[in-house]
């Protein structure tokens, strides 16, 4: 097996007094489409900004690409939960999808070149959206924002591309565009998905973990009733993706 | 009527208000975009800490209000960024403690304190020579500043954890920005003044984020709105004989409740 585009080493994360991450190891590799579920509050956005740099956590390491060193993020392409920043903002698509290339810009004053216009054409063909090119992001439906957003991912060249709660905010129809959209990409570079809602994970994923505080890992795509319970600690009814219907047993109470 | 133009006063007050609304389309972009109105506000109202110490050390008092806002920004940012204050509480603090120590110096001085009120509400008509070559210079600088980092600042003001995820150095831009805030406002002072400031750094932004699609056209369209307005606010003052600080700040408003009042009927139609 290749070695680990992200490896998250013994990470601690406390905030405002509460223990937020503990412990947690992960090791993702090129090939991986993972998923990381969890009940809200259990840490999973903590976890994704800790992976990005956007928060230092107070125990333990990240490496991208075996490395340290913050630049290394350029290689991460990040899909933000919906809406974290200002759709009023005047900005087009395609300025939007080209400030994705500036962690890739080494010459001052940044300027782009031809490979960063090149490469933002290549990312809105890919997420069919060339013909709203020059539109204000704010005048785009939900789904056609994401799209715009995934592409400002793409544009950086990611190894990996981590996206946080895709599918809050966009309706069925979309989300089952969404997943054929991942699911292209998949052969390009490795994906995080990060979710509270089991019930939509696709089919193709390869290792899923749950994530309450702790990281509770399983090495196939399985969910087991074992990492639920210990990720949710309460019962669980599991509707899985594709099969008719399967619900675990309801566990006995523990607290 | 034009005949106005040939007093050098005149000339003077057209320039200035010309070179303000430069800095103010630019910077008054980001403020409007980023959401900062609050902060210019406090910081406008520091100034008056400033001028009160330009006062009592016998320096010029707009000398005076530059060192004390730039560092007012700089420390309001940097509090912001590492002690994790919520923003409003910190504005509220810095507006009402820099208008205190302003009247203690004032009042610590001895003597009479000459133009007080024209810092307060502004006198574009008296700004002397000296002023002006300051104001250009500032101009320049903001101008330079702006065209040189002008995709960072995008990026920092649009979405300030992607580009930190991109590496880019986004607390130095971000105090940055306070800074040019800063020294705009201060600009703004002798044009209409530390109370009025606000309205002439939003209101243009405002208006012209009604009709354009990117920062730069933004910052275009508000500089040519600046230039109107004040270039109308300083007629209209002469005119009727009447403070041009708020002559211009009135034309602004109406301007805006103008324009929104049109959108409001486009968007219904």
């Amino acid at each position: 097996m290749s070695a680990p585009v992200i490896e998250v080493d013994d990470v601690w994360v406390r905030l405002r007094g509460q223990t937020v991450l503990e412990g947690v190891n992960l090791a993702i590799y090129p090939d991986d489409f993972y998923a990381i579920i969890g009940p809200n509050g259990g840490g999973k956005t903590t976890l994704l900004r800790v992976i990005l740099g956007l928060l230092a956590p107070c125990r333990g390491e990240v490496r991208i690409l075996g490395s340290r060193d913050a630049a290394m993020r350029k290689f991460l392409g990040y899909v933000p939960q919906f809406r974290t920043f200002d759709f009023q903002y005047p900005i087009t698509v395609r300025e939007m999808i080209l400030s994705g290339r500036l962690g890739h810009i080494t010459r001052r004053p940044r300027r782009y070149d031809e490979k960063d216009h090149a490469r933002t054409e290549e990312a809105l063909e890919t997420m069919q959206i060339t013909d709203l090119a020059d539109r204000q992001v704010q005048d785009l439906s939900g789904g056609e924002q994401q799209r715009a957003i995934i592409a400002r991912a793409l544009v950086g060249d990611p190894k990996v591309l981590l996206l946080d709660e895709p599918t809050v905010y966009v309706d069925a129809p979309t989300e089952a565009q969404f997943y054929e959209i991942l699911d292209r990409l998949r052969d390009r570079m490795a994906i995080v998905l990060v979710t509270h809602d089991i019930g939509v994970l696709p089919g193709h994923v390869t290792r899923v973990a749950c994530l309450n505080r702790r990281l509770y890992t399983h090495d196939t795509a399985e969910i087991t009733a074992d990492m639920l319970e210990a990720a949710y600690h309460c019962p669980v009814d599991l509707i899985a993706h594709g099969v008719p219907h399967r619900v675990f047993p309801e566990h006995s109470r523990e607290e | 009527m034009l005949e106005v133009l040939g007093f050098e006063f005149f000339r003077n007050a057209l320039i200035a208000g010309v070179l303000a609304s430069v800095t103010c389309g630019i910077i008054g972009t980001y403020v409007v975009v980023r959401r900062m109105v609050a902060i210019s506000g406090g910081m406008s109202h520091a100034a008056f800490g400033g001028i009160g110490l330009g006062y009592y050390l016998g320096i010029d008092p707009l000398a005076g209000a530059t060192g004390f806002t730039v560092a007012t920004a700089l420390g309001m940012g940097a509090l912001q960024l590492r002690a994790k204050q919520q923003m409003d509480t910190l504005i509220g603090a810095v507006w009402a403690a820099g208008m205190a120590l302003g009247i203690l110096f004032v009042y610590l001085t001895p003597g009479f304190a000459p133009d007080l009120f024209s810092y307060l509400f502004g006198n574009i008509l008296l700004v002397p020579r000296g002023d002006i070559l300051l104001m250009a210079v500032l101009t320049v600088v903001i101008v330079a500043v702006v065209a040189l980092l002008y995709q960072e600042l995008q990026a920092v003001t649009f979405d300030p954890d992607y580009a930190k995820v991109m590496n880019l150095p986004v607390e130095r831009l971000s105090l940055l920005l306070l800074v040019l805030i800063a020294l705009t406002v201060v600009m703004l002072i002798r044009v209409v003044g530390i109370i009025l400031v606000i309205a002439l750094l939003t209101l243009p932004a405002a208006i012209s984020r009604l009709y354009t699609t990117r920062i730069w056209s933004m910052m275009l369209g508000a500089v040519v709105l600046g230039v109107v307005f004040t270039g109308m606010g300083i007629w209209l003052s002469y005119l009727a004989n009447v403070p041009s600080g708020a002559t211009i700040i009135l034309v602004s408003t109406l301007a805006y409740a103008g324009a929104l009042g049109v959108e409001r009927l486009r968007q219904a139609g």
